[in-house]
């Protein structure tokens, strides 16, 4: 998008960083989580004590250390793109690389919880929370693994441009996991 | 190197997450719904601050006044709901 001319405030579209179908996408993907959050804390009102105690199934430090393993790939994401900016196309990719590892150490952690829980016998129709936990964590991390396969192309075909719309992508994954995360695992 | 934006958030992400975890587990179960709601409240508006901060470093609404500014007020009243239907059960004495 253009400069506007000096002394002139940019026009709101202006204003906007990035690709302005990748801000559509954000937004669409945000409503979409926030519509699910929405029907978990309302469904939770007919039994709020069952929700609490089935939340008392899951395990609470390991998707604390989950949100900081995923906040901690979006620190270098971000950093992927201000490399890309600078001319590092090395740094670019190590960085990359690292948010991309990260990303598959969530998926990991991910992988083991819901293992754990299967072992317990808590599937989806166990009761509504864990209906909700199962789509809303699954649907999630299927944009993870979506995400690491939109930053390794981006990290092939590296260019300022790409690299602000892949990592927003991977933004907008940490910013739904940030409020999913609390709504899901903390509140009681 | 304190100067730069991205690693400050970044420092703030980490502080803010490991703030509502910790809240959580302080004041896990065993408790009437009335005495968890100010927590989870707190853990709400911990939420709201991580999800402001990813917006204005990450995603960089920090250089786009207009937007950061629609996004926080979509963002607040969302929370809004959120805290609305989360304190409902303790408020009517639900379960």
């Amino acid at each position: 998008m253009s400069a506007p001319p000096q002394g002139l405030a940019a026009e709101p579209l202006e204003q906007l960083p990035g690709d302005l179908m990748m801000w559509v996408l954000i937004v669409s993907e945000l409503l979409v989580f926030g519509a699910g959050l929405a029907a978990f804390l309302s469904v939770r009102l007919s039994d709020p004590a069952g929700f609490a105690d089935a939340q008392d199934q899951l395990h609470r430090a390991a998707a604390g250390v989950n949100t900081l393993v995923l906040v901690t790939s979006g620190f270098f994401a971000a950093r992927a793109s201000r490399a890309c900016l600078a001319g590092r196309p090395r740094q670019v990719r190590a960085l990359l690389a690292l948010a991309m590892a990260l990303g598959g150490v969530f998926l990991l952690v991910k992988g083991l919880e819901y293992a754990e829980a299967i072992g317990a016998g808590l599937f989806l129709e166990t009761h509504p929370f864990f209906t909700f936990y199962y789509l809303l964590t699954g649907f999630h991390a299927a944009h993870v693994l979506a995400g690491i396969v939109i930053l390794s192309l981006v990290g092939w075909k590296a260019s300022p441009q790409n690299l602000e719309v892949g990592t927003a992508f991977w933004h907008m994954v940490d910013l739904v996991w940030v409020i999913l995360f609390p709504v899901i695992y903390l509140l009681r | 190197m304190r100067q730069d934006p991205l690693l400050r958030a970044w420092t703030w992400l980490m502080a803010l997450c490991l703030a509502s975890t910790l809240l959580a587990m302080a004041v896990e179960g065993g408790r009437p719904a009335g005495m968890l709601a100010i927590p989870g409240i707190a853990i709400l508006v911990l939420a709201w601050l991580k999800a402001r901060l990813i917006l204005a470093a990450y995603l960089g609404l920090a250089a786009a006044p207009f937007w950061r500014r629609g996004f926080e007020i979509a963002l607040a009243a969302y929370g809004l709901l959120l805290a609305a239907l989360y304190l409902i059960p303790a408020v009517y004495g639900l379960g």
